[in-house]
């Protein structure tokens, strides 16, 4: 009976783990309602279990189409950026959603978007949410806020510390985020989590944001087994992954530590080259499975004055180009980084030389040993092999732009003008899995992807990396003549706790009703917070 | 019996659980191996071994980027001063890019952990070379495993030829660079002032160390080391 009970006990333990897949991400935006074009912070805690290293929050509309998003790094538990919110989208109620790729809980805060060009429609009906799961903060009274008044005047010097008994410290998970921002008279957004079938079980994204999809051969549509799929990201030095499918034909790529905007090209071929094959990518364009009931509420003319002036003064930012954001840490370069290909045997500029219509005479005049020839409208390349004394039997990879080439048709035309530089390498090169029978890399004037074409098996894609950290932008002197139509006067979203924290920060030209917010998670998960609200007149 | 089923039924599941965690947390094909390098060609057959080990021994690999690859069939050529891996996957021999690697490591059939360092040498022959760390530290014990090929006696090899080793041996600080070194008692000892030679000799009488070899002149390095005893740099 006892060596039962210890079993039972030692099988409890090992399952245990899997508990903590039921706690939740907590998610806070500087502010309830915006205008589009505006850009919109925000802060996630992350639940003590999360095994992905990545959070990704999406802006979705009352349909749950997804609209725009980003992918964070998740440091400490926590991780924080912005969205910039697009000129185009229509007023109403809009959902943003936090989730992982392999989380089935997904934080979901409800915002009122008003457009800036069309304001509140005249009928003032708008939709809010009837979600149940409502996320359930505690007002934390160890707190304390010291100099903060109720009021205050425009362009006004605000100093606060804000005090955090001892005893509490040890108990708070990470940092604290502390804002200040305007507050919408009358309206109160809910966050709320919705469980869903996560995206995959399988793919847990540490490092970057991950790529997935499936190889099928076009005839059968079957996946494919043993399929190559390159994955190729065109820059100074190009990017370069690859993929070996298995039975099932999926394939995945992690863009580790890529930051911001992405082009990224995908293609997939059979190594015999017997078959097409088809390259589909596991896009997701929807989030139908958060969206709750909504019911109608009237806006009240309280609200659409702000909204209003919100506009008025989101309008005048953008005119005068007042940037919101400052980027933190630019990307890091690798040290000593060399192509995927290898160091080049030989770099050749063929605007050094007298000008050359099409690559065959570039070849013929400029690059000895390698052979490029067109035969009823078939192109072939070889590279010459010093060391077996002979060409290579194979085609060598051709790079055109960073990205691999198979038809050689491509780069038939492409003449002097068209080319800054060729870069060969005459050795068998190896990347992995993968061998080369020689490359010719060539990097075009235009530097763009343009002349390779998208295809059942080639995908051209813009893809976001990780966003890069930024900071709110507060002009460091203020200019009399120049107008401060700020709305978040403070946005520390990393502060790190200790007894007593100091911060200043100046109002801006608004007027209006402003809320100190300050919040944190404490090691038992649940979030504590303080706020007080004041006045700039 | 009952017992003792329930215990195995239960202690499967148990192992289930666990072993379905690890299959979670290990990599997959995703980090796929990216070792860059070009194909080996054979070196010319004559007497004597290019290679420091002749066979594939398991070791490890750190980049320059910090990550490490490990279990790989590695073969050091002193010939060409080339680090060799044998992929399963192509069953082909290949030789790492130098530009790419940090240093490496195996272990020799001796069970002994060699670990050599990719380094700029700026002295005759300037370029970068695979130094096996001898004894590391601010001042470190280096050996270039060097191999030439030389013309030797018909009878020691038909082609007149053989591969002969070249070792040479260096003491190096970052900031101060190489300063050679021969395996013998009197150029260790030039290394040191006069006062600090009596204290060298003392240490390596009291110890009974006599320099005749590379193990014995590492023996007495890290005697020296230990003692901390100022070498003249």
């Amino acid at each position: 009976m006892k060596r039962r009970i210890i079993i039972l006990l030692l099988l409890f333990v090992a399952l245990s783990g899997k508990a903590q897949d039921k706690a939740h991400f907590s998610l806070f935006t500087d502010r309830d309602i915006y205008t589009s074009g505006e850009t919109l912070l925000l802060k996630v805690f992350v639940p003590e279990g999360e095994q992905s290293g990545i959070v990704h929050i999406d802006l979705i509309n009352t349909k749950g189409k997804i609209i725009t998003g980003i992918s964070k790094k998740i440091t400490d538990h926590q991780a924080d950026g912005f969205i910039d919110l697009p000129d185009s989208l229509s007023t109403g109620c809009y959902l943003l959603c936090t989730s992982t790729k392999i989380n089935p809980s997904v934080t979901v805060k409800e915002l009122y978007i008003c457009n800036r060009f069309t304001g509140i429609p005249e009928s003032n009906s708008a939709l809010k949410s009837k979600g149940t799961n409502y996320l359930v903060e505690k007002r934390d009274t160890l707190f304390q806020i010291e100099g903060l008044n109720k009021n205050y005047s425009t362009r006004e010097k605000v100093s606060l510390s804000l005090h955090l008994p001892s005893e509490l410290l040890p108990q708070l998970d990470e940092n604290l985020f502390v804002s200040v921002a305007e507050i919408a008279p009358g309206y109160n957004s809910g966050t709320f989590f919705k469980s869903v079938i996560p995206r995959t079980s399988q793919i847990i994204e540490k490092e970057g944001v991950v790529l997935d999809g499936i190889v099928t051969d076009v005839i059968t549509g079957k996946p494919f087994k043993n399929g190559i799929v390159f994955l190729s990201i065109p820059d100074t030095i190009p990017r370069f992954k690859y993929y070996i499918t298995g039975n099932d034909g999926h394939f995945k790529f992690q863009l580790d530590n890529y930051f911001g905007k992405l082009e990224v090209v995908i293609q997939g071929f059979d190594r015999e080259e017997k078959r097409f094959l088809k390259v589909d990518l596991n896009n997701r364009d929807s989030l139908t499975s958060v969206v709750p009931t909504f019911e109608k509420w009237t806006v009240t003319p309280e609200l659409r004055k702000y909204a209003e002036d919100n506009t008025e003064a989101t309008n005048f930012r953008k005119i005068f180009n007042r940037q919101e954001l400052v980027v933190v840490t630019p990307p890091k370069t690798k040290p000593d980084d060399y192509p995927f290909y290898g160091l080049p045997t030989e770099v050749v500029d063929p605007q050094l030389f007298i000008e050359l219509p099409n690559f065959t005479e570039i070849s013929r005049e400029l690059l000895p040993g390698v052979k490029f020839r067109t035969y009823n409208r078939k192109s072939s390349l070889q590279v010459f092999n010093p060391a077996l004394h002979n060409y290579f039997i194979d085609q060598p990879l051709v790079l055109l732009d960073g990205i691999p080439i198979r038809d050689l048709n491509i780069i038939k035309d492409l003449g002097s003008k068209e080319i800054d530089r060729i870069e060969i390498c005459r050795d068998e090169r190896h990347y992995g899995y993968l061998v080369f029978q020689g490359v010719v890399a060539i990097y075009t004037t235009k530097a763009d992807v343009t002349r390779i074409a998208e295809s059942d098996d080639l995908i051209k894609l813009k893809t976001d990396g990780i966003q890069p950290d930024v900071s709110l932008n507060i002009p460091k002197e203020q200019q009399l003549n120049e107008m401060d139509l700020r709305k978040v006067l403070l946005w520390k979203p990393s502060l790190k706790p200790e007894n007593t924290i100091k911060f200043d920060f100046e109002t801006s030209d608004i007027r209006g009703s402003f809320k100190l917010i300050i919040k944190g998670k404490t090691r038992d998960g649940s979030i504590i917070y303080k706020e007080q609200t004041f006045e700039v007149h | 019996m009952i017992n003792r089923t329930f215990s195995i039924i239960t202690l499967f599941v148990l192992f289930a659980a666990s072993s379905l965690t690890a299959q979670e947390g290990s990599p997959n094909d995703m980090n796929a191996q990216i070792i860059k390098g070009k194909g080996f060609i054979s070196y010319p057959s004559y007497s004597g071994s290019p290679f420091l080990n002749a066979k594939f021994l398991n070791g490890e690999i750190e980049f320059l980027d910090g990550t490490k690859v490990k279990n790989l069939g590695l073969r050091y050529s002193s010939y060409r001063d080339e680090l060799i891996y044998f992929n399963d996957y192509l069953s082909d021999q290949i030789v790492i890019d130098k530009i790419s690697i940090k240093g490496f490591s195996f272990t020799d059939i001796n069970s002994t952990k060699r670990i050599f360092r990719r380094q700029n040498y700026d002295g005759f022959l300037t370029g970068e070379r695979y130094f096996e760390v001898l004894s590391d530290g601010g001042i470190s014990l280096l050996a270039y495993r060097k191999v030439d090929l030389e013309s030797c006696d018909p009878s020691f090899s038909k082609l007149g030829l053989a591969y002969k080793q070249s070792y040479s041996y260096y003491m190096f600080a970052p900031n101060k660079g190489y300063s050679i070194l021969k395996l013998n008692r009197n150029s260790l000892l030039s290394k040191f002032d006069k006062p600090n030679q009596k204290l060298v000799r003392k240490v390596l009488r009291k110890n009974g160390v006599m320099i005749t070899d590379e193990a014995s002149f590492v023996l007495a390095w890290n005697l020296i080391k230990e003692n901390t005893i100022p070498i003249h740099f």
